[in-house]
C-alpha cells in the first residue's frame, strides 16, 4: 500500500533526523554575524577578533578550566535571519552565551531572545541607543560598541570647529542605526552652534546599490558640510558614485562620518578612492603615531599573525574586548550559567589593548570614545590612515 | 471528530492525465489520525530542538496547503502568495505586541485581513491571464514588502517587530500531564490543533462541489464557462480561501519565530513555498505537508555540513522538475502503482 | 528648486534608466520569442559583473583592460546562455510554464551560490576605465563621463537591435517566431537554433551590462535577487517583448525613482511596485506591448 512506503519514508527520515548537541566540555558562544554582503567588511574581523581572542584564552587554559569554543554563523546583516540563527543555536547547538551581530537592527532582534531565553548577550558593534534604553533594557545584554548618542557628541564637536560652515546636510541609512546617530549629531550640534541650519537629510535604504538620486538630491541644497552614517560597503557604493559628481569637491571634504570607515579595513576597501580630507572614525587607529601602549601594540602584532595580513583590522578589537569580558564575567561568576555571569558583568572593569573598559551598572553599556582625525594620504601606507587620532568624546554623561 | 470522518471516506480514483488525485487513505488504518498523534507526543519523547523542527514543519505545512489550493486545486500559478502570509503575520503580531490584543482575537484577526487583502488584490489578478498573473502577484507582495520595509512606525521597519507574546497558555495546566511542558511546547500543541483544523476545513473545501468547480476551471477553463460557470468568481473564492488561511499560518509563524520581520515577506518565500509543494507533490493534498517535512529535513541536515544551501536546493529543485515532476508524493505513487501491476500480473 | 538641479536629477534618472534599459532588453527578447520569464538573467547580470571583475584582475591587477574585460564577460555569458539553453532549458519547451519558470528560478540558486563560492562572499570594485574617468560641467552641474557613455550607449544597442531584428533576413525570422513558432516550423526555419540564439543573445546582454556596471556599483552576492525584480518592472511597464516598450519603461522607471526621492522620499521604494500593479491592471501588455 502507499502507506507502506509512507511508512518507510517516514523510519528514514526519523532515523537520521538531525539532533541536537549534546553537553559538550567546551563553553560555547554562539556568533551570528554578517560574513558576505556588503557589511562583510566590518563583519568578518570582528569575528577574527573575537576568534584571536579565544586562542589567546584557551592557550592560558581557558576560562574556570574549560575551553571556549565560537560558533560563527552568517547573519547577512538581517535581523530576520540573525534571530532565526540565535534560537538555531540556543536549542540546536546549546550555547550557554551570545555575541555577535553587527548592525542595529540584528542587536535588538537577539536581545529579545537573549532576554527572553535568558542568555547574556554581548553586542560588539551595533550603536543605537534602543537597545540598552529603559523600554529594552534586561539583565541579559550588555554592549561593548559606543552608542549613538556619545557618536553624535563626538561628531557635533567636531562639526562646530568649522566656524565658517552655516548649512549642515546628513545622510544615513534608513534603519535604527541611522535614524538614531543622525538625530542624535542634529540634537548635539543644536547645543553648541545653534546658528547651524539643517537643509537636507537623505535616507537610503541599508544595502542600497545605486545612490545617485540620494547624491544629486543632497547636492542640489547646497550644505556647507556633511554629516554622514553610511559605513562598510555602503560607503564604499556611495563614494564611487559621489565622487565623480564632484560632491565632496562641493562641499571641500567637509564629510564627517561616525561610522568607522576611518578603520584600514575601510580604506583598503576604497583604495585610491578613498575621498581623503573628510574627517572619519575608528574604534582602535591601528596604525598609532605617538604613545603607544605596549599593549596595543603586542596586540596589533598578533592580531596581524592570526590574521595572516600585511595589515590589521580596526574592527577586530570589539569582538576582542567582548570575548574577553564575558571571560572575565564568567571567572568572577564562577559559573556559565547566564544569571550568576549577567549578575558579574554589572560594574565589571576589564583591560583592553586601547585602555580599560568597563560595563555601567545601569546602562549595561560601556563608555566607548573613539579615535577621530582627517583622512590623509601618507607615504609609509597604501591607503588612507588617520592623522593626529584625537579621542572623542572626552567624556559622556551618564545616559538613561 | 473530522478526521475519522475523513478516513471513513473511500478512496477515489481518476484518470492518468488528470494532474490532481484526491488520495484518502482508506479503511483499516486511520493515517492522518496517526500522524497527529506522533506529531502531538513530540513535546514529551523529543527534545526543545525537535519540538522547534515539528512546529516549523506544522506551520509550513498550512502555508503550502492554502498556496496548492490556488496551484494544484484551480491551476492558479501565484507568485506572491507570501503577501498574505506577512499580512496575517503583521496583523496578528501588531496586534499582540501592540495592543495586547489576546490571541484568540488576534488570530482570526491575523486570517480576517489577509483574506480581506486577498479580496481586494486577487480581484484584480483573476481578471489577467497565467503570465500576467503571476507578475502582478509578485507586485502586490512586493508593495506589501515595501510597506513593511518602510513603515517604521506601525511595522519596525528594518527592525521588524521582535518580541511578539505568546499567547495565555496557562490554562494548559489543569490538562493532566501538561503541567511541565514549557510556553514553546504548549503553543507547539496549539498551532498542531489549529494547524489540523485548517487542514480539516481546507480539505473539506477542496471535495466539495465548490472545489470539484475548480478543478473543473483548472482542467479546462472554457468548458467551465460554457457550462455557466463564473470562471472569475470562482477562482476569486478560492484565492480568498488560500490567503486567508496563509494569513493564519503567517500569524503562527510570527509568534513562532519570537518576531515578525520585512523579509518574511520578500518574494523569495514565495518562491520557497512553491518548490516546497512541488517537492511534496501539487497534484496530491498531503503533497505540501511532506514537502514542507523534507525541505525543513533537508535544511537542517544539509546546513550542518555546508554553507551552499541554496545550490542544494536549486539542485533539487532540477532533479524535480527533469525527473519527479510528481513531487515525492507522486513519486511514491508511481513505485506504488507499478508494484500493483507486478503484482497482479 | 534651481534648473540645473532639476537637470541633475533628470540626469540621474536617465542613467539609471539606460542600465536598466541593458539589463531588460534581453530579458523582453527572451520573452518576445520564447514566452518564458527568466529568473536567472538577473544571474547572468551578475556573473558578468564577476568575470569582468575577474579578467581585470588577470590582465592587470591595478586596474586597465577594462574593454576587454567587457567584452570577455559578455561572451563568457553569453556561451553559459547558450549551453543552459541547450543542455536544460530544451528538454522543457513542451512542458507547463511553471515548469520553465521553476527552471529559471533554479538557475538563480545555483548561479547564487556557485558565484559566491568561487569568488567569494566580499564586495569587490572595478575602477573606471581611464579613458572615462573624468567629468564635465553641463548646465552648471557635473557629470561624470561614464554615466554619459551609458546614457548614450542606451539608444546605440536599442537601435542596434531594432535594425537587426527589422532589417535583415535572421530578424525577420525571430519576428516570425515570435509571431507564430508552429508555422515558422512547419515552414521548416530551425526554430530550435533560433531560440538558443536568441537565448544567448540575452545572456550576452546581461553579461555585458553587469560589466558595464561594475565602475559604479560594487559587485556583491544578492545583487542577482535586487535587480531581476527592476527589470521585471521595466518590462512589464513598457511591454513584454517590445523593444521601444523596454526603453522607455526603463527612461519612465528612472525618472519615477530620480524624482520620486524630492517628491515623496518615504515611498519610492513602493511607488515603483504600485507603478508596475497599475499597468498590469490596466493595461497588461504594457505601454507599447500587444496583447498577448
Amino acid at each position: 500500500m502507499l502507506h507502506r512506503y509512507g511508512l518507510a519514508l517516514a523510519s528514514t527520515l526519523l532515523l537520521s533526523w538531525p539532533v541536537a548537541a549534546s553537553a559538550a566540555d567546551t563553553i560555547k558562544i554562539g556568533f551570528p554575524i554578517p560574513l558576505s554582503g556588503p557589511a562583510a567588511v566590518y563583519g568578518k574581523p570582528i569575528l577574527a577578533g573575537a576568534e584571536m581572542a579565544v586562542a589567546e584564552i584557551n592557550a592560558k587554559g581557558g576560562v574556570l578550566g574549560r575551553k571556549l569554543e565560537i560558533l560563527s554563523r552568517d547573519s547577512k546583516a538581517n535581523a530576520d535571519e540573525a534571530v532565526r540563527l540565535a534560537r538555531e543555536m540556543i536549542i540546536k547547538d546549546r550555547v550557554d552565551f551570545l555575541a555577535g551581530t553587527l548592525t542595529s537592527a540584528e542587536a535588538p532582534a537577539v536581545s529579545t531572545v537573549a532576554k527572553e531565553n535568558k542568555i547574556v548577550f554581548v553586542a560588539p558593534s551595533a550603536k543605537t541607543t534602543m537597545l540598552t534604553d529603559p523600554q529594552h533594557i534586561h539583565p541579559y545584554i550588555f554592549r561593548v560598541a559606543s552608542n549613538t548618542d556619545v557618536e553624535g557628541l563626538a561628531g557635533a564637536t567636531l562639526m562646530a570647529r568649522w566656524k565658517d560652515v552655516k548649512t549642515v546636510a546628513t545622510i544615513a541609512p534608513d534603519y535604527a542605526y541611522g535614524r538614531d546617530s543622525a538625530a542624535a549629531f542634529i540634537a548635539a550640534l543644536k547645543k553648541v552652534r545653534p546658528d547651524i541650519q539643517i537643509v537636507d537629510q537623505e535616507w537610503p535604504k541599508l544595502g542600497e546599490p545605486d545612490f545617485t538620486a540620494f547624491i544629486t538630491a543632497q547636492m542640489g541644497k547646497k550644505p556647507d558640510a556633511v554629516y554622514c552614517s553610511l559605513f562598510a560597503g555602503d560607503f564604499v557604493t556611495f563614494t564611487k558614485e559621489a565622487t565623480p559628481r564632484g560632491y565632496f569637491k562641493a562641499i571641500n571634504n567637509r564629510l564627517i562620518d561616525g561610522a568607522e570607515v576611518g578603520t584600514p579595513d575601510e580604506a583598503q576597501a576604497l583604495g585610491s578612492d578613498y575621498p581623503y580630507g573628510i574627517i572619519a572614525n575608528s574604534y582602535d587607529p591601528v596604525l598609532w603615531s605617538g604613545n603607544e601602549p605596549a599593549a596595543h601594540k603586542t596586540y596589533i602584532e598578533n592580531l596581524k599573525k592570526f590574521t595572516n595580513t600585511q595589515y590589521a583590522s580596526g574592527w577586530s578589537i570589539v569582538g576582542y574586548q567582548s570575548i574577553y569580558a564575558l571571560a572575565a564575567g564568567i571567572k568572577k561568576a564562577g559559573s556559565v550559567s547566564s544569571d550568576p555571569v549577567a549578575k558579574a558583568l554589572l560594574g565589571l572593569k576589564w583591560d583592553t589593548p586601547v585602555g580599560e573598559r568597563s560595563f555601567s551598572v545601569k546602562s549595561h553599556e560601556t563608555f566607548a570614545p573613539e579615535y577621530w582625525g582627517e583622512m590623509v594620504k601618507e607615504a609609509a601606507y597604501p591607503f588612507a590612515t588617520i592623522k593626529d587620532p584625537e579621542v572623542l568624546p572626552k567624556s559622556f554623561p551618564a545616559t538613561n | 471528530m473530522t478526521v475519522a470522518t475523513t478516513t471513513a471516506v473511500l478512496r477515489r480514483r481518476a484518470t492518468a492525465t488528470t494532474a490532481l488525485r484526491h488520495r484518502v487513505f482508506s479503511g483499516r488504518v486511520p493515517w492522518t489520525l496517526v500522524v497527529f498523534i506522533i506529531m502531538a507526543t513530540v513535546p514529551w519523547i523529543g527534545s526543545r530542538y525537535d519540538t522547534f523542527l515539528a512546529a516549523q514543519i506544522v506551520i509550513d505545512a498550512l502555508f503550502a496547503v492554502s498556496l496548492n489550493l490556488l496551484l494544484g486545486t484551480t491551476g492558479l500559478v501565484s507568485f506572491g502568495h507570501v503577501a498574505y502570509f506577512g499580512v496575517g503575520a503583521y496583523v496578528c503580531g501588531i496586534l499582540m505586541k501592540t495592543y495586547a490584543v489576546p490571541f484568540s482575537l488576534a488570530f482570526p484577526a491575523a486570517g480576517l485581513g489577509a483574506a480581506l487583502f486577498a479580496l481586494i488584490s486577487g480581484y484584480f489578478c483573476v481578471r489577467l491571464i497565467k503570465l500576467y498573473f503571476a507578475m502582478l502577484t509578485l507586485a502586490f507582495s512586493q508593495i506589501i514588502w515595501a510597506i513593511a520595509y518602510k513603515w517604521n512606525a506601525v511595522t519596525g521597519g528594518d527592525q521588524g517587530l521582535p518580541e511578539i507574546p505568546y499567547p495565555h497558555l496557562d490554562w494548559m495546566s489543569a490538562i493532566p500531564g501538561f503541567a511541565d511542558l514549557s510556553i514553546g511546547d504548549r503553543f507547539y500543541l496549539l498551532t498542531l490543533v489549529l494547524v489540523a483544523v485548517s487542514l480539516a476545513v481546507v480539505h473539506r473545501v477542496i471535495r466539495s462541489p465548490f472545489g470539484r468547480v475548480l478543478t473543473t476551471i483548472r482542467d479546462n477553463p472554457e468548458r467551465a464557462a460554457f457550462l455557466g460557470i463564473n470562471v472569475r468568481l470562482y477562482q476569486l473564492a478560492a484565492f480568498v480561501v488560500a490567503g486567508g488561511f496563509a494569513g493564519l499560518a503567517g500569524a503562527l509563524y510570527g509568534i513562532f519565530s519570537r518576531g515578525v520581520f520585512a523579509d518574511f515577506v520578500f518574494w523569495s518565500k514565495s518562491a520557497e513555498i512553491l518548490i516546497m509543494t512541488i517537492l511534496g507533490g501539487a497534484g496530491y493534498f498531503w503533497g505540501p505537508p511532506v514537502g514542507a517535512a523534507a525541505l525543513v529535513w533537508l535544511n537542517q541536515a544539509i546546513t550542518d555540513y555546508t554553507q551552499y544551501w541554496s545550490f542544494v536546493l536549486g539542485a533539487i529543485l532540477l532533479v524535480l522538475l527533469f525527473g519527479f515532476p510528481g513531487g515525492i508524493v507522486g513519486g511514491l505513487d508511481l513505485l506504488w502503482q507499478r508494484l500493483k501491476r507486478l503484482r497482479n500480473a | 528648486m534651481s534648473a540645473s538641479f532639476l537637470f541633475s536629477q533628470f540626469m540621474g534618472g536617465l542613467t539609471t534608466a539606460m542600465f536598466l534599459f541593458l539589463i531588460a532588453s534581453g530579458l523582453s527578447l527572451v520573452f518576445g520569442v520564447m514566452r518564458v520569464i527568466n529568473f536567472a538573467h538577473g544571474s547572468f547580470y551578475m556573473i558578468g559583473a564577476y568575470l569582468a571583475w575577474q579578467a581585470v584582475q588577470w590582465l592587470h591587477p591595478t586596474g586597465g583592460g577594462f574593454w576587454l574585460a567587457a567584452l570577455f564577460a559578455a561572451v563568457g555569458v553569453g556561451i553559459l546562455g547558450a549551453l543552459t539553453e541547450r543542455l536544460f532549458f530544451r528538454s522543457l519547451y513542451g512542458r507547463e510554464e511553471l515548469y520553465q519558470l521553476l527552471f529559471t528560478y533554479a538557475l538563480v540558486l545555483i548561479l547564487g551560490d556557485a558565484a559566491k563560492f568561487i569568488w567569494g562572499t566580499d564586495q569587490l570594485s572595478v575602477s573606471t576605465p581611464p579613458a572615462l574617468a573624468g567629468s564635465v560641467q553641463i548646465f552648471g552641474t557635473t557629470q561624470p563621463l561614464y554615466t554619459l557613455f551609458i546614457i548614450a550607449i542606451g539608444p546605440a544597442i536599442a537601435f542596434t537591435l531594432w535594425l537587426v531584428l527589422n532589417r535583415t533576413g535572421a530578424g525577420r525570422m525571430v519576428r516570425a517566431a515570435q509571431m507564430d513558432r508552429e508555422m515558422l516550423d512547419a515552414l521548416g526555419a530551425n526554430v530550435a537554433t533560433i531560440y538558443t540564439v536568441m537565448f544567448a543573445l540575452s545572456a550576452c546582454l546581461a553579461g555585458l551590462s553587469g560589466a558595464l556596471v561594475t565602475p559604479i556599483e560594487s559587485i556583491v552576492p544578492g545583487m542577482d535577487v535586487l535587480i531581476i525584480v527592476q527589470a521585471f518592472i521595466v518590462v512589464v511597464i513598457g511591454g513584454m517583448g517590445s523593444l521601444w516598450g523596454t526603453f522607455w519603461g526603463s527612461v519612465i522607471y528612472g525618472q519615477v525613482l530620480s524624482f520620486g526621492i524630492l517628491i515623496f522620499p518615504g515611498f519610492s521604494l513602493f511607488s515603483v511596485f504600485a507603478l508596475m500593479a497599475v499597468i498590469l491592471i490596466v493595461r497588461p501588455w504594457g505601454l507599447f506591448g500587444r496583447p498577448l
